[in-house]
């Protein structure tokens, strides 16, 4: 136990997060088509991808290939798509006619520099370029199983494509849209399925989609999807904290704007309290879920639910 | 090859194909919460009572990802298109937020229904199914579709005849080559004969797409909003094109001809029909 502790008390989480980012962003740049028509399309398109971001859904994607056996370099096609993925939403979730939000990363949004027409398209484009670029076998390095791989990365893909569609990330946008705008307070069981869909589905699917490339057996994927749902939701919980606690500057993006908006929160459901205890019991939940797995190997994965528990911005 | 096409019931073919298309469609996307992003969805990809069937050129995976693109296209913010196919468009339905919404979720549908209903790996091996994913994604993202559509929204199609041609190969040539080039990569088509049908889809394509926009220039369609096509080509050029490009459809087909026989004769039909419009598909769509 001694050894196990001192194991994660070890563990440099702050160089993890800082080479896997990197790693992350040099596949993103990649991804992108350099010097192909479209240039303005692509310009805008990485624009968005590269406009910074603490790549949390790339490093839970690496962190579970890597606690299920596998190598983390074989997932980092697939960590770059979720990255992808999450950009898109990102921007359509930015637009005039969704959230109205100028400032995102610190930056002015994409359709604030490119104008709404071409930050649709920019979002479209990431979508597919997320599948194509997890479905070519060029994306993934040579040592991976020939015979094995190939059916995880269709697993994969079915993974991330169900989390995104109006099961998963859309559904929890339109029950969001929809409790929008209407003066009556959410329920919680209502709040908790807006954001197990919109935030905490593609969390989910960033972990489950590492398992299944790292070469997970089933038991252990239900069991690191648990850990996901908890941690989505944690950090969903966190952020409602951070937009009554944190100013605009400190979050680069605008605070105060859930309030304004008149939008169901934890605090404001729960009180500020209450909210963080709601926190901390997600975070239990989810360091339960990694108990069974090697304490090394699960190091990245304990920190990450550190780091959405108890983040700053 | 006329002879060829007079013996080959096109009608008949497409019609069960469309039938075919479109229940499988309707069973692709159950009502079921939350409904109002479910409602938006059908609406953009099922016909209903609209003029022309959504499922025309392609199976239904192809039909998701067209009617993304084009619920996307129709939005205020991009060519403010009020109607489509005879009745009001997505956004005008449902309002804007929720047809961006439903662009958004029928993109990855179309990937899920592919992973769901490809019989994998016997006797589509996952290597080939996620070269089909791969085709899919490319079609529509920012070499393929978008790009068309990044292209007409610059004005491009008020260029001259070579930009104009790109437009209709980015917009509608793409999404045909991907249709031809699923096919051939499910049914095992070695490398030679997927490229020439991609060539072959390709062109198609952007055959079917030039006449339309003649005919609705010339009366016998249906009314279209890009009208800057003709005007940068020219009628004379336009006619021109399309014997050109006909002509080319022909060619790819040929190279299939000794070695299949009869079943090349669907190949050639379409290229035939894409011109004359012998029939109209959606009557005999509503009237089997």
């Amino acid at each position: 136990a001694t050894a196990a502790a001192s194991a994660t008390t070890e563990f440099d989480f702050k160089s993890y997060m800082g080479s896997r980012a990197e790693a992350v962003n040099r596949a993103l740049d990649a991804a992108i088509p350099a010097g192909e028509d479209p240039v303005s399309l692509h310009e805008a398109m990485r624009y968005a991808l590269l406009a910074g971001g603490k790549r949390v859904r790339p490093a839970l994607c690496l962190a579970a290939c890597g606690v299920a056996g596998g190598r983390e370099a074989w997932a980092l096609a697939p960590a770059a798509a979720v990255e992808m993925v999450h950009t898109m939403s990102l921007v359509h979730d930015d637009l005039p006619c969704m959230d109205d939000d100028d400032l995102r990363r610190g930056k002015p949004t994409c359709h604030v520099v490119y104008g709404e027409p071409i930050a649709v398209l920019a979002g479209d484009a990431l979508l597919s370029l997320a599948f194509h670029h997890m479905a070519s076998v060029g994306s993934y390095p040579p040592d991976v199983d020939p015979d094995k791989h190939p059916a995880r990365v269709v697993r994969a893909i079915g993974e991330l494509a169900r989390c995104i569609g109006s099961e998963g990330l859309v559904a929890g946008q339109v029950v969001d849209l929809e409790m929008t705008g209407t003066s009556e307070i959410v329920p919680l069981e209502r709040l908790e399925y807006i954001h197990l869909h919109k935030t905490a589905a593609l969390l989910e699917a960033s972990v489950v989609i590492g398992a299944i490339i790292g070469g997970a057996t089933d038991e252990q994927i239900e069991r690191l999807r648990k850990y996901a749902r908890s941690i989505g939701l944690l950090f969903q919980v966190v952020d409602d904290i951070l937009d009554v606690t944190k100013s605009s500057e400190e979050l680069g993006k605008t605070a105060g704007k859930d309030l304004a908006s008149d939008k169901t929160t934890y605090p404001k459901l729960l009180g500020l309290d209450k909210s963080r205890e709601f926190a901390e019991k997600l975070l239990s939940d989810a360091k339960e879920q990694l108990a069974g797995f090697d304490k090394e190997k699960a190091a990245p994965l304990l920190h990450l639910a550190y780091y959405i528990a108890h983040r700053q911005n | 090859a006329p002879a060829a096409s007079a013996s080959f019931d096109l009608r008949r073919y497409w019609t069960s194909l469309i039938a075919d298309v479109e229940s499988e469609l309707d069973a692709a996307m159950p009502m079921r919460p939350p409904e109002s992003i479910h409602s938006a969805m059908r609406y953009a990809v099922l016909p209903g009572a609209g003029k022309e069937g959504g499922a025309k050129r392609a199976p239904p995976v192809l039909c998701m990802l067209h009617a993304a693109s084009l619920v996307h296209d129709d939005l205020p913010c991009f060519d403010a298109a009020p109607t489509r196919r005879g009745r009001p468009s997505t956004h005008a339905a449902f309002g804007t937020d929720m047809a961006v919404l439903a662009g958004d979720a029928l993109f990855p549908l179309a990937y899920t229904h592919v992973i769901a209903h490809t019989p994998s790996p016997d006797p589509v091996p996952h290597a080939v199914l996620l070269r089909v994913l791969a085709e899919l994604a490319r079609a529509v993202g920012s070499t393929g579709m978008a790009a068309g559509q990044f292209l007409d929204l610059a004005g491009a199609t008020a260029l001259g005849e070579a930009e104009v041609m790109r437009v209709l190969t980015k917009k509608f040539g793409e999404m045909a080559e991907c249709s031809a080039a699923c096919g051939a990569m499910l049914g095992g088509a070695g490398p030679d004969e997927e490229a020439a049908l991609r060539r072959y889809g390709r062109t198609i394509g952007v055959l079917y797409e030039l006449v339309d926009d003649i005919r609705s220039a010339s009366g016998n369609g249906k009314m279209r909003r890009n009208a800057s096509v003709l005007r940068a080509l020219g009628m004379d050029r336009a006619l021109g094109i399309v014997e050109e490009l006909k002509a080319q459809a022909k060619t790819e087909a040929d190279r299939f001809g000794d070695k299949y026989g009869d079943r090349v004769l669907p190949l050639y039909s379409f290229v035939d029909y894409a011109v004359e419009r012998g029939f109209e598909l959606q009557d005999a769509a509503a009237t089997p």
